[in-house]
Formats: structure tokens, sequence, C-alpha cells
């Protein structure tokens, strides 16, 4: 999956409640989606700097997705307890997202339009991809 | 030069063989959980194993074969 591509619709339970959410729930939004697991070094990284970034972007047209790929999911629950997020959660544990998004690295990101198109897509996650994002995101919402 | 046939049993092995090799199927990056374990890294610390194979090149004036570094988990 890359920029121009329409991303593939999903239905996930949250983190949390348990309430399924899909793509569709965010339309009209400019959505930053992040594939993610607790065992993943850069992972562990990333979550953390995107709760600090959320609060940078209007909360009614942006939004931040994060999608768990721990099999287990209290990994995933032992981590959020250190380093809570304000942002969705949602739980993959069979993986099926990932491979219908053709994940090729931990993390993977997607910048996502109000329509559900792919704007632009990361694989792997570093400090420098930060300002990057957030250039992106500033773009995206003008 | 004449070969002997093989056995029943030695053809029934290959078949075998080859039906599990089908079954073998790369480990996606999602699924690297446990590989990325301490416990799976190759080795007990990576920052002293670098330090030893650093004085061993400078000692023997050679270096490589050790082998890779670090746990495998995938993450770049």
């Amino acid at each position: 999956m890359g920029a121009g591509d329409t991303a593939p619709d999903f239905e996930l339970p949250a983190m949390g409640n348990e309430l399924p959410m899909s793509l569709a729930d965010f339309t009209g939004r400019v959505v930053y989606l992040d594939f993610w697991a607790s065992w993943c070094g850069p992972c562990r990284k990333s979550l953390p700097l995107y709760e600090e970034m959320k609060g940078e972007f209007p909360e009614d047209r942006f939004e931040i997705v994060a999608i768990n790929l721990d099999e287990d999911r209290y990994d995933a629950i032992r981590f959020l307890e250190k380093h809570p997020v304000s942002y969705t959660i949602l739980l993959d544990p069979a993986g099926t997202t990932a491979s219908q998004w053709q994940i090729q690295a931990m993390p993977s990101s997607f910048l996502l339009d109000g329509d559900g198109q792919i704007i632009k897509a990361w694989a792997g996650f570093t400090s420098s991809h930060l300002e990057e994002i957030q250039n992106e995101i500033r773009s995206s919402l003008h | 030069m004449r070969f002997a046939r093989p056995s029943t049993s030695a053809r029934v092995f290959v078949v075998v063989l080859c039906v599990s090799c089908t079954a073998c199927a790369p480990v996606q990056p999602w699924e690297r959980g446990r590989l990325a374990q301490p416990q799976m890294a190759l080795e007990a610390d990576a920052l002293l194993s670098a330090m030893d194979q650093h004085v061993y090149t400078s000692k023997e004036a050679a270096s490589g074969g050790v082998g890779p570094s670090g746990g495998g988990c995938g993450c770049n």
C-alpha cells in the first residue's frame, strides 16, 4: 500500500470498550494510522511521541489510530499502562489487517485524507520521521 | 555404472519431505514477537560482543565469520 491507493477498510475492536470500529468511522478527518506491537523497539519509542503530536492538531479534523498487532493483548495493555495514550487503539492479534495492508516493516504508518486515500506511507520509525509526519499532516489539513 | 534402486521407504521419505516443504512460509513482520524476546537473541549482550570482536580484530588482524547480531525482531 502506498500513496494514491485507496485504504482498505477494516473493522476491529477498540481497546478498552471492545466496540468495533472501522475506517469509515473516521471519514472526513485526516487519519494517521499506525501499525505497532509492544515487542517492537521503534514502536515503543513512537507511541508516546504520537501522543505529544496529537495535541498540535485540531481534534475535529485529525485522528490518530494505532492498530496493535500483539498476539497477546495483555502485552499491549502492560505497555500502555506505562505509556498511556489518548488516541484510538484497535486490536488485531491475528494480523489480518496487517496482511490486508501489506505491511513490510514494524512499525508501519499511513497518512490518510478524509476520503480514505493514502497520502503517504512510512515503513519503520526514526526520530527524523516525526518532523516529516508533522509536516505532511499540516499540509493535508490546509 | 549402476545404482541400486531406492527402497520404498526411501521414496516415501522423499515424498513426505517434499510435501512438508510446502508448509514453510516466511515469517511476517508482525509475527516476530517471539523472535524479539531477549532470550531469543544470539548474543546475551550485543555491546559486549561488539567490544570482544573489536579486540579480536585488533589482536588477530582478522575479522568476520562470527555470525549476525541482534534478535531478528525485524524492527528496521
